[in-house]
């Protein structure tokens, strides 16, 4: 399968269809490490193995990347999911894009349209992850004073390091809002209640366009399973309008669309 | 031409004071009784304790039940005792026209670190280079002064770990006051400082005197990645190096590995707070960040992560060479474990200065 992979990308480099793939590559036994291959002889360091958790299409925003041109990336089901979530919000339109994957069956994959890549991903991968989701219904199930405890012993720990946004796809702002200091609008010193305001920020912000990786809990240096405010968040939308997120390339967000016929009655 | 400012002075290690190493022996089952009499004497202990997410963090403790024992290495590193993520400076109020300014550093609690690795303690030796060579920074000089460090040398190491690359061992003292090695049923204890001398005198029945002992079978063997030697002397034309760009590809960006890191010693200065009541905070900052070297103009020498990536590692092979005569890297590994894109500072190291 690995070298079924390490094949069709030499062969697209050889037909010209890319000229950067990014892909993993292997070293220091448990880790699968995101790989930028520029030459078609590097082709044989990619790998695929379940160590390959990474989602790449976080690199797609990066501007030495984008400035190569044609694109080769290959994705685990939480990157198909953000690639057709970032195609939604208009944000990969100037790239020249090969999206590849390995299936259940161990077949390389390359999607010739964004339909194939709906399609594929709506039978393939899952909304959310069973253990995320137990663990939000166990933090829903608790009182008020019982999570605000949970929460505020979990986020002293976090020293913002901003792992992860960097790490999130849909984080993608040029100028994020930590980073504006005149006014300071969020806490620079990481102490409790900044870390707090923090992560309220970026879940507020994420509502209804996490697709659910979980890729910040699983990077977050201290610890934090910080996929499940995102995920808490992205439910509390489903709920109020419908529509999982990244299943679609033109279904938007929902705090991000109005109807003509939408009541409005919560304004008063 | 290297920038130094001033020619580096000789090293001076904390650890090389008049104090005449000693050697005793402690039974594994009286190191429980020796962590309880630090506690016992108003010691704040801090310690690595195994939290829900399966990784181990210095906090303080309160037993020794909460010790984790079973650990490699700790994900952050015990810097936080001596240089805190987030550190009052002072406090300020006004009223009727009247500033009052309060000093933070009355209330610097006596504190022990319990279960350091040998590079760890090697990175508060950096540290305290760092912060006290030409302008003492009184903060870290306070704390610093306060804090006993017990180091324990490693039994194993992980393919991240690279200490015996940068000069230093599994069973280095550098930077300990107290260094346990584990042989067999007992404790080998080198008793390094003055301060060591006094932890060991709140319980002296528990030690033994000992002979000096040789270590070697007791301690892990870390793969060696390259020669120190060669490499400051490569790095220092590796400033151009193409290769850079390959090695930085994959950075996201944020500060996971500065921040886990021993020796990173850069922070930020906020104010926060009104004009009438407020704090003023040295913070830890990242190299990583993109923020970094923004300048108030908005021009930033350092636009892209190449060249950030490039900062980190010159800094920690070349830069504190040329200014404090160390390289500051203890090899403990973390910035491998921690980064989200797994970024290898010893690979990263010999692309940058292949031939």
């Amino acid at each position: 399968m690995m070298k079924a992979l390490q094949n069709k990308v030499t062969e697209l480099f050889e037909n010209g269809t890319i000229t950067l793939m990014i892909g993993f590559r292997g070293v220091l036994d448990k880790f699968a490490i995101p790989v930028f291959i520029t030459e078609v002889s590097q082709a044989d360091q990619l790998i695929w193995t379940p160590a390959c958790l990474n989602n790449l299409s976080v690199y797609l925003h990066k501007s030495e990347v984008k400035q190569v041109g044609k694109i080769g990336i290959i994705g685990n089901a939480g990157t198909l999911r953000s690639l057709l979530q970032l195609i939604s919000e208009n944000q990969l339109k100037e790239l020249e894009l090969t999206i590849l994957t390995i299936n259940e069956q161990n077949e390389v994959i390359v999607f010739a349209s964004t339909e194939e890549l709906e399609v594929y991903v709506q039978a393939n991968c899952p909304a959310y992850n069973p253990e995320d989701q137990a663990l939000v219904d166990k933090l829903n199930a608790m009182t008020r004073e019982e999570r605000w405890k949970y929460w505020t012993g979990q986020l002293s720990a976090c020293v913002k390091c901003y792992a992860c946004r960097a790490v999130c796809p849909m984080c993608y702002c040029s100028v994020c809002t930590v980073e504006c200091n005149q006014p300071q609008w969020i806490k620079l010193s990481s102490e409790t209640e900044g870390n707090l305001e923090w992560h309220i920020m970026r879940a507020m912000h994420l509502a209804g366009r996490c697709i659910n990786c979980g890729e910040c809990g699983r990077i977050c240096p201290a610890g934090i399973p910080l996929q499940l405010l995102t995920v808490q968040m992205n439910q509390e939308i489903e709920r109020a309008f419908g529509g999982k997120t990244g299943f679609s390339a033109k279904s938007g967000y929902a705090l991000n669309t109005f109807k003509t016929e939408d009541k409005e009655t919560f304004i008063r | 031409m290297p920038l130094t400012r001033s020619k580096p002075k000789t090293k001076k290690h904390l650890s090389d004071n008049d104090y005449q190493m000693e050697q005793s022996l402690i039974s594994s089952a009286n190191l429980q009784a020796f962590f309880e009499t630090l506690l016992q004497s108003g010691r704040i202990v801090v310690a690595p304790v195994l939290k829900q997410s399966g990784k181990v963090f210095f906090q303080p403790v309160q037993a020794y039940s909460e010790v984790a024992t079973d650990y490699i290495q700790t994900a952050f590193s015990a810097k936080s005792v001596v240089f805190p993520k987030v550190e009052t400076l002072f406090s300020f109020v006004r009223k009727d026209g009247e500033i009052t300014l309060t000093d933070s550093l009355n209330r610097i609690p006596e504190t022990v670190v319990w279960g350091l690795r040998p590079c760890d303690a090697a990175g508060f030796d950096y540290l305290t280079e760092f912060f006290l060579r030409e302008n003492p920074d009184s903060y870290f000089k306070t704390r610093k002064e306060h804090t006993t460090l017990i180091t324990f040398g490693c039994k194993e190491a992980d393919n991240a770990c690279f200490c015996t690359s940068v000069g230093l061992n599994p069973g280095n003292t550098t930077g300990s006051d107290i260094l346990m090695t584990f042989m067999n049923e007992e404790c080998y204890v080198e008793i390094m400082t003055e301060k060591g001398q006094q932890a060991v005198a709140l319980a002296p029945s528990l030690f033994k005197a000992s002979e000096v002992r040789q270590k070697d079978a007791f301690l892990a063997k870390p793969a060696t990645r390259f020669s120190i030697d060669e490499i400051k002397d490569k790095i220092k034309h590796a400033y151009a190096s193409a290769e850079w760009k390959q090695v930085s590809l994959g950075c996201f960006s944020c500060g996971a590995c500065a921040f886990a890191c021993p020796t990173c010693t850069c922070f930020d200065i906020q104010d926060e707070g009104t004009q009438d009541k407020g704090v003023r905070l040295r913070c830890w900052d990242a190299c990583g960040f993109g923020m970094f070297t923004r300048h108030s103009s908005g021009h930033n020498p350092k636009n892209n992560q190449t060249e950030r990536r490039r900062q980190r590692l010159m800094h920690k092979f070349n830069y504190s060479v040329d200014n404090l005569g160390i390289v500051s890297c203890v090899g403990c590994g973390r910035c491998i474990r921690v980064c989200p894109a797994h970024l290898n500072i010893f690979e990263n190291i010999l692309s940058v200065t292949k031939d």
